[in-house]
């Protein structure tokens, strides 16, 4: 027997009502996040963009077209201010994975399952002091009598402090790989999770060594996590400001801190023209290496 | 004061700081609190502003401010700060000149302040300390601190006292030395010396013209790409930190940062008068527009005159080493022995006298918030940066 369904005189059942009302709702749930990326990602850099256009006034700037930001960008300093952070943070980025993608593999290949995510804690658990502290603990560190250098020269291995560890480009890159190593380790361990962990022992019966296993298997496999990691480092390099403003030194000076002058110094079209900047060259990253390494497969099951 | 006392204080300035955050209607609280934004060193007697309310008799709610300029055009000319804040403080030399003339801050009534009288002569006088307070003539802000940044130097290391910039500048300095990182002072000190030492031509090292600005960014470049700046400081912490470690044996900074450094490991750090002048610079305190529409003219006049007392100049000299910005002030030192003792009223006669030493220096020059030729400024700096 038909259940009965309630019925309008004139319209569809009560309950189909609801139910296209529920499908409807729960479609609209899906466009959530385009909503929410659409109002606090991409109407900012739109925005970011249009207001670097605009002229600048004596305390704020008002709607016009003009290049000026972007000339006043490329024709100073700033330009090779920037393309030199750049390369500090790619240096950065190097140490970093040098240092921080082999204790991933290390942690899928030899730490059992059940505390693998224990051990990845430990390195998040930095991130809970606040980032600002922990830059300004390095100065005790590296200062010309700080821990390092004190304690070299009390084992005989210097005469001299070395000066080179603090208020230099050297001090900006240690600041770095410091408050970003987990991150290398982290997305590091999320790639790893493509590479299943028989492919080891498979690469063992074939005598295949470390090298070739690491060239030719591992990095291919976890290509898109790392390189991803390696985004997010360098990205941060370029626009985290407190690095060479705390470990610095003259010469210092990264994209953040160029925008950051430019605020304080009230040019808010520079600023907005160097943030555009900044944020094209994220997005250009991001493009070259989803054409490479097709990024989503960041997130794609196991097989 | 008793806990109880404290509490409803504390409580009145947290509920009508938090109205005035959330744009709430403040009538209520406007008659208990004076809303003032200021950064901490405008404040004496302790770890809160306690004593300064007990001066003023009137309860006041702080709300921490830095001192950059751009924090305070933001808020007072382009967002909201009229409605958040009776009453803020901020670099005279410019800043009252920028806030006035957008509208943001209120034309004061000296003869509302019973202390006016006992302001530095400089102030009534005309000429650019004068200045440093007025608008187009009017009165817009009352100055609470002031000072002229010299030289920081490792006496217990050097040996000697340094009375030159040239100093700053020697190669026998190479890698210990540091400037500001902030092209207004950095470059007007440097301009300073060069002009005095008739090493380059330049009228008003205050306001430079473009090619004023580039001679001494580029002297300053020079000596960067031999290695001579182990770094421009930024802050306070940053500031002594270097001089009391070690990491540099000269740095031309603020007086607050030789005063932590020395105290820091009790090393001999001394603060030089520059025979070629120094930048001079002072602090005021400014009704805000919104602060005078709900009334809270009584209060803030209770303040700045709180502000221009000799209790307030005796402790800021102690606390911090600013310049009190009135007279009357080793008087006050010497009729309260019980608040300063012998030792201490010595360290201050001492650095009264240097203080005026150096204000007292012929090549002196006033700060300047926002020179003609801004941009220059900010072009060559980052040039320097780069270098």
């Amino acid at each position: 027997m038909a259940p009965h369904t309630p019925r309008r005189a004139d319209g569809p059942p009560v309950g189909t009502h609801r139910a296209s009302m529920m499908d409807r709702l729960s479609k609209g749930v899906f466009y959530l996040p385009i909503v929410f990326m659409m109002l606090f990602f991409a109407l900012p850099m739109a925005l970011t963009v249009v207001f670097s256009v605009f002229e600048r006034t004596m305390f704020w700037m008002e709607p016009g077209f003009t290049l000026f930001a972007y000339e006043n960008f490329i024709f100073s300093a700033r330009l090779t201010n920037f393309l030199s952070s750049m390369y500090y943070s790619l240096i950065s980025v190097a140490i970093c994975f040098v240092l921080g993608f082999p204790i991933a593999v290390f942690l899928r290949k030899s730490v059992p399952q059940v505390a693998q995510h224990r051990v990845v804690l430990l390195f998040i658990l930095p991130f809970m002091v606040s980032e600002i502290i922990r830059v300004f603990a390095l100065r005790p560190v590296l200062q010309r009598n700080g821990l390092v250098n004190t304690t070299l020269q009390n084992l005989g291995l210097i005469d001299e402090p070395i000066t080179a560890l603090l208020y230099t480009h050297t001090g900006v890159i240690i600041g770095e790989v410091m408050s970003f190593l987990p991150f290398i380790v982290f997305s590091g361990f999320l790639a790893m999770e493509a590479v299943p962990k028989y492919i080891f022992e498979v690469c063992d019966d074939l005598g295949a060594g470390p090298v070739r296993r690491f060239v030719d298997v591992i990095l291919p496999l976890a290509a898109p996590g790392i390189f991803a990691g390696c985004v997010f480092i360098f990205v941060n390099g370029l626009g985290v400001a407190l690095l060479p403003n705390i470990l610095g030194g003259a010469g210092a000076v990264n994209a953040g801190l160029i925008a950051t002058q430019a605020i304080a110094a009230l040019d808010f079209p520079l600023a907005m023209a160097v943030s555009a900047i900044m944020m094209t060259t994220l997005m250009t990253l991001l493009y070259i290496g989803h054409r490479l390494f097709d990024l989503t497969k960041i997130l794609s099951p196991i097989n | 004061m008793n806990q109880t006392d404290f509490n409803r204080r504390q409580m009145l300035a947290l509920i009508g700081s938090a109205a005035a955050v959330a744009g709430l209607p403040t009538q209520s609280f406007a008659a208990e609190a004076l809303k003032l934004w200021a950064p901490g060193i405008a404040k004496v007697g302790g770890s809160d502003w306690a004593a300064m309310e007990a001066q003023a008799g009137v309860p006041i709610a702080a709300i921490a401010k830095s001192a950059r300029a751009d924090e305070s055009i933001q808020k007072m000319v382009v967002g909201d700060g009229n409605k958040l804040y009776d009453a803020m403080t901020d670099n005279g030399g410019g800043m009252e000149d920028a806030l006035a003339s957008q509208g943001a801050i209120a034309t004061l009534d000296p003869a509302r302040i019973a202390n006016w009288s006992g302001i530095l002569a400089d102030y009534k006088d005309g000429g650019p300390a004068a200045d440093t307070i007025r608008h187009n003539g009017d009165l817009v802000a009352i100055p609470y601190i002031s000072n002229a940044d010299s030289l920081a130097f490792n006496h217990g290391v050097i040996g000697e006292e340094l009375t030159s910039w040239e100093a700053l500048f020697d190669s026998q300095f190479r890698g210990r030395a540091a400037m500001q990182n902030d092209f207004g002072p950095t470059l007007t000190n440097t301009a300073i010396y060069l002009k005095q030492s008739g090493k380059q031509d330049i009228e008003n090292p205050s306001d430079m013209s473009e090619a004023e600005v580039k001679g001494v960014c580029q002297f300053l470049i020079d000596l960067k790409k031999k290695g001579h700046f182990r770094t421009f400081w930024d802050g306070v912490q940053n500031g002594s930190d270097l001089l009391s470690s070690e990491e540099v044996l000269v740095s031309s900074c603020w007086e607050v940062i030789q005063i932590f450094a020395a105290r820091k490991n009790g090393q001999d750090i001394r603060y030089g008068t520059m025979k070629e002048g120094h930048q001079s610079w002072n602090n005021v305190v400014m009704l805000t527009k919104g602060g005078q529409e709900r009334g809270m003219e009584d209060a803030f006049y209770a303040l700045a005159n709180v502000y221009l007392s000799p209790w307030f100049g005796a402790r800021t000299l102690a606390g911090l080493g600013f310049t009190p910005q009135m007279v009357g002030v080793s008087d006050y030192i010497d009729a309260h022995p019980d608040d300063f003792d012998a030792e201490t009223k010595a360290l201050l006669a001492d650095r009264l006298a240097r203080k005026q030493e150096r204000a007292d220096t012929p090549g002196n020059s006033w700060q300047n918030v926002f020179p003609t030729n801004i941009r220059a400024y900010q072009d060559w700096w980052a040039r320097v940066q780069a270098a």
